[in-house]
């Protein structure tokens, strides 16, 4: 999956509902590991929408 | 700065951080481990607080960061039929709007000043294990790599925490157990009185939420909407700016901060605590399902969690039985409130907003100033005897 920098809140919901905890939320950035398998919950739970599947 | 500690608190806010004053006041050496730069920032709430658990703990409300006082509900249906519960009845309790930024450094500085130290602008990136034993955490951030070890590991890691998972719980939630939340703080809004809180339901306002708009002041405002993850047919956020847009009192204002964030509305896990780690706040899921509201379990959770772990550390004792008894004391403190608000949100949402507007007709003829949750259930009952079947989770 992508995170849009400009519209991520860091927020951390994406990293709740993923299975795989392939998402990294430090503070400053939100982005996947190597772990992501698209399966696309978080793009569906992200209250901004900045979260695309696929490379 | 040491290397080991006998308390390791993962995440400083309302629940590491009072996890972390118990247990130094209980004379435990404490470590609390922050990713952020500035605690308190973002701030991730609605920033709704009842006053009962300051008082429990002894905490004194100071403006600074208490900084709204409320005392009365308007409940909105769908179709704009309003319900009102003032104060000393079923859910118009006295509280605060806060103001997080400065509440949870607020907490973090209490529990500091109580004798825990405090690593800030540093990311836990893994355990450490001796033998299989959880041991101690594996950082990284602005101070450069480190290693701390802990006798006890409080994760006050957040939604879908990540320490839960790496010992075992399953934390990662499903959609339809987590709200989408999203807010705005707002200047040049007009609250019909700073001291009601308003409350929207409506499946074109927040499928499987709400919307809320508490007052911060006189011309200003949080306004926010939770949308439940398997119910969102848009992004929140669009949510949200139909409704600024709908309300005159609220279109009317200008937005200084955007908040985001994922409330799990499952109810408390089943498991909270491992071999020589504990889980708290959200991190446990401890927060009403109904609400949405955190704050509350998360410190009286932490109080307790910080408690255990300075006793079992000074037994020697940090496994899984010895910490259960912070799994006993919490469930029993806050444990079983939160199961019957889990039957209360099941209830809501299988409601649809015809039998919304239905039941907030029936309660907006009713008088709250004197009435229980029992007499409130009777009415309802009384009034739609169709609707009891959906109700029966409730009784």
């Amino acid at each position: 999956m992508r995170v849009d920098p400009e519209v991520c809140m860091r927020c951390g919901a994406c990293a709740g509902v993923c299975p795989s905890d392939a998402i990294e939320a430090t503070d400053g950035c939100v982005r996947p590991n190597e772990r992501c398998t698209d399966c696309g919950l978080c793009a569906r739970i992200c209250p901004v929408g900045a979260i695309t599947i696929g490379k | 700065m040491e290397n080991k500690y006998d308390v390791i608190v993962v995440g400083a806010g309302p629940a590491g951080s009072t996890a972390a004053y118990s247990a130094a006041a209980a004379g435990a050496s404490v470590l609390v481990i922050d990713r952020r730069r500035e605690l308190g920032v973002p701030v991730q709430c609605g920033e709704a607080l009842a006053e009962d658990v300051l008082k429990e703990l002894r905490i004194e409300p100071d403006p600074r960061w208490a900084v709204c006082r409320t005392n009365a509900v308007k409940i909105v249906s769908p179709s704009g039929i309003e319900v009102r519960i003032a104060e000393r009845s079923v859910t118009g309790k006295v509280g605060y709007i806060l103001d997080r930024k400065v509440f949870d450094k607020f907490l973090a500085m209490r529990a500091a000043r109580e004798g825990a130290e405090i690593l800030v602008n540093t990311y836990v990136n893994g355990l450490i294990t001796e033998n299989g034993h959880p041991a101690g955490v594996r950082t990284t951030g602005a101070w450069g790599k480190g290693e701390f070890r802990g006798k006890v590991i409080i994760a006050a890691d957040g939604v879908g925490s990540r320490i839960g998972r790496w010992v075992g719980i399953k934390t990662a939630l499903k959609l339809e157990d987590i709200e989408s939340g999203i807010q705005f703080q707002m200047v040049g809004v007009k609250p019909e009185d700073t001291s009601l809180m308003e409350f929207y339901f409506g499946s074109g306002i927040a499928p499987g939420g709400y919307a809320w708009f508490f007052p911060k002041g006189e011309d200003t405002a949080n306004v926010g909407l939770g949308v439940l993850g398997s119910r969102a047919d848009r992004r929140p956020v669009e949510y949200l700016r139909e409704f600024v847009r709908k309300m005159p009192h609220i279109s009317c204002g200008k937005v200084v901060e955007v908040n985001a964030g994922g409330v799990p509305v499952s109810g408390p896990l089943k498991q909270t605590v491992k071999e020589n780690v504990m889980l708290v706040g959200d991190a446990a899921r401890q927060v009403n399902p109904l609400t949405g509201g955190g704050i509350d379990s998360a410190m009286r959770a932490g109080t307790i969690a910080g408690e255990v772990a300075a006793k079992a550390v000074d037994e020697g004792d940090t496994s899984e039985k010895r910490l259960m008894e912070y799994e006993k004391r919490w469930r029993e403190a806050i444990g079983k409130r939160l199961e019957k608000y889990l039957k209360g949100k099941e209830v809501l949402l299988k409601l649809t907003d015809e039998e919304l507007d239905q039941l907030a007709r029936t309660l907006s003829s009713v008088r709250f100033d004197r009435i229980s949750l029992t007499d409130m259930l009777r009415v309802i009952a009384g009034a739609h005897p169709k609707l009891l079947w959906k109700l029966k989770g409730l009784f």
